[in-house]
């Protein structure tokens, strides 16, 4: 018997019983489905994540302020009141000299009016490295530039959705833009940034929103943007009465972010290391900044993947196995149910294997179509989840061909008893009965 | 030349913990051509006999000789070959394949013959037994005696030389029975050795020699007259 025509006749056995075909295949169907679907969903968040951290750039280390809360407050006061400040960005680049470039950042607190309308902007004190780091692209205009971090020139640069904001469509360049007691005036634009590009890894800024201007004047003229509670201890609201009026000398204005850049991506570790240990000594070990470092995240990211594809391939494998068992069920009752048919084929010259090839064919054909069947529902589900949810689903073609192989694979390791009890029948028997 | 040969043929049964002897030692032998009734009444050993030279069962001791060869040391998958292309079966219930239009239960001995199925052949075969009208329906849009026509020209696919009919006349009406018969008395015409199990005397008439059985042994064996 020609395997065509054995996966014929077991075409034909699953459309002469349809809803129970349907009913069997049912549970490879779901788990197939639910493993493309799922795997889309995991390949979509890993792609996005990816991409997040290679945005930010994997030859960089981010050094981050922390806000101390709670108990260790006072101590934090006492021994590290500015918290990351501007001196911890010279302390670095005079330890890594290595470096390509150290960019510290300030986000001020100012409110941006438009009329009497707050806008959801941000302002950002930085350097002209900044832009370069953050592979920002200009509209028009230019970025901020070492003679207006010197001459502490009232400019600023917009991204693009904070100059639809402020100007809608008209070109704000050489306009001005008040921010806090000061005008500044438009020197750029930015080119719109992709959202799950813009956003650095794990900080929520979008550079569409943000303002930036020259460090030097945000650092001396602006508060910094923080997320502090009011201190509720004498001393505390003090303290803070005294850094408002006394003015603190430059390098010890405290600064967001401190973002390194590195020639050599593979030291970015070794690089966080010695920049901990800086700070620790500088900050007497309060714990008030955080080291980000992306490559790092990168592997940790790989390492959670791998994990996650351990899991999938668990819950995939479980239900396999229980729609495995189903068509054995089924393929079971099939084979008592058709004894009559094996006999009379094992008389008319069916031998054993005959038998057990149709059988296996049939559970086969089942669970190819089931998988199949399965593969088009994950897809369409990734579609689904990817328009309604607004994840990213990547529907890979591995997972579409290991789940219709493992599919297959069912059936043929299901589908084995009950072909070979088939072919175990007695034709004397078979024909005897019915 | 003996097409079938049987020396000393025994068959036992395990009925619960004893043997019970079926075949006691039978000997006879059926030459190519030859056109064959086996009667008997039921518990004389008949189909137990038709189950071995069909070659779907082995005897417990003695020899069966097919075309010359021992089938009682044939595998199982030379036994399936040789029930594939040395016989043809016609049963008394006709078993079609239900699901299967009549060409297509003609022509499955074919597919396991090894080669590709030939429904030309398949279609000859019908017109052979009268029903190249038919062949595209099903066993249950089918008469008994067309139902049989069926099984017959299924039984002639593989060109065996040897045709079994078990009671193939038992669920017809006389006059279907005796069309049916007409079509094994040309076959044998037309070369092919017919063995026809019956318990009719009717039917047997249409043989040319009659073997009789009762409780496992050969009670005689005379030419029809």
């Amino acid at each position: 018997m020609g395997i065509l025509d054995a996966i014929q006749t077991g075409l034909a056995e699953l459309f002469s019983h349809k809803l129970r075909s349907m009913l069997t295949m049912l549970g490879v169907i779901f788990g197939v489905a639910a493993v493309i679907a799922m795997v889309s969903i995991g390949e979509g968040a890993r792609q996005e994540m990816l991409q997040q951290i290679k945005s930010m750039g994997i030859d960089i280390v981010q050094v981050r302020r922390v806000m101390i809360t709670g108990e260790l407050m006072e101590t934090a006061q006492k021994k590290s009141p500015y918290g990351l400040k501007y001196s911890d960005a010279e302390g670095i680049s005079s330890v890594c000299t290595y470096a390509r470039r150290i960019v510290p950042v300030r986000e001020i607190f100012a409110d941006i009016k438009r009329g009497d309308k707050p806008l959801p902007v941000q302002v950002v004190g930085t350097t002209p490295d900044y832009s370069s780091i953050l592979k920002l692209q200009l509209q028009s205009g230019r970025f901020l530039n070492e003679g207006d971090l010197k001459e502490r020139s009232c400019v600023c640069v917009l991204g693009s959705n904070a100059r639809k904001q402020l100007f809608g469509f008209e070109d704000p360049t050489g306009r001005t833009v008040k921010v806090g007691m000061r005008l500044l005036r438009v020197v750029g634009v930015l080119e719109y940034k992709e959202k799950s590009e813009s956003r650095a890894f794990s900080s929520l800024r979008d550079v569409n929103s943000d303002i930036y201007m020259p460090l030097s004047i945000a650092m001396t003229d602006y508060m910094i943007q923080s997320q502090q509670q009011m201190p509720m201890t004498y001393r505390g609201v003090r303290d803070l009465f005294m850094k408002m009026i006394t003015r603190t000398s430059l390098d010890k204005s405290p600064i967001s972010e401190i973002i390194v850049q590195l020639k050599d991506e593979s030291a970015t570790e070794a690089t966080a290391e010695v920049i901990r240990s800086i700070l620790n000594r500088a900050h007497r070990d309060v714990p008030d900044f955080e080291i980000v470092v992306p490559s790092l995240l990168l592997r940790q990211s790989q390492q959670a993947q791998r994990i996650f594809n351990i899991v999938m391939a668990a819950i995939a494998g479980i239900s396999l196995l229980v729609g495995g068992i189903g068509i054995m069920n089924i393929m079971l009752a099939t084979v008592s149910q058709r004894t009559r048919e094996i006999g009379v084929r094992r008389c008319i010259g069916a031998t054993r294997w005959d038998i057990v090839r149709q059988f296996m064919l049939e559970a086969m054909v089942i669970t190819c179509l089931g998988g199949l069947i399965g593969v088009l529902l994950g897809v369409v589900g990734a579609r689904v989840i990817s328009v309604f949810a607004g994840w990213i689903t990547v529907v890979s073609v591995r997972a579409i061909i290991l789940s219709f192989g493992v599919s297959a694979l069912v059936g043929i390791v299901f589908g084995l008893y009950p072909a070979t009890r088939a072919a175990m029948v007695d034709p004397i028997d078979a024909l005897r009965q019915g | 030349m003996a097409i079938i040969e049987v020396i000393d043929l025994k068959k036992n049964y395990r009925m619960g913990g004893s043997e019970v002897p079926v075949l006691k030692g039978l000997s006879f032998s059926v030459a190519e051509g030859e056109f064959v009734s086996i009667m008997g009444p039921s518990g004389s050993g008949k189909s137990t006999l038709m189950n071995i030279i069909g070659c779907l069962d082995r005897p417990s001791s003695g020899k069966y000789l097919l075309d010359g060869l021992d089938t009682g040391k044939m595998s199982d998958t030379a036994r399936a070959h040789v029930r594939n292309l040395k016989i043809g079966f016609v049963f008394q219930s006709f078993n079609l394949l239900p699901k299967m239009s009549a060409l297509k239960n003609v022509v499955l001995p074919q597919m396991y013959a090894g080669h590709r199925k030939d429904y030309r052949h398949g279609k000859e075969c019908l017109q052979s037994v009268g029903l190249a009208h038919r062949i595209g329906h099903t066993p249950m849009q089918l008469s008994g005696g067309e139902q049989q026509r069926v099984a017959i020209a299924r039984s002639l696919i593989n060109e065996p030389p040897i045709i079994f009919g078990d009671e193939p006349t038992g669920n017809l009406d006389t006059s279907t029975g005796a069309e049916i018969m007409e079509i094994f008395t040309r076959l044998n015409r037309e070369g092919k050795t017919v063995i026809i199990v019956t318990h009719e005397p009717e039917i047997a008439r249409y043989t040319h020699r009659i073997l009789r059985f009762r409780d496992g042994l050969l009670e005689s064996d005379e030419p029809v007259v």
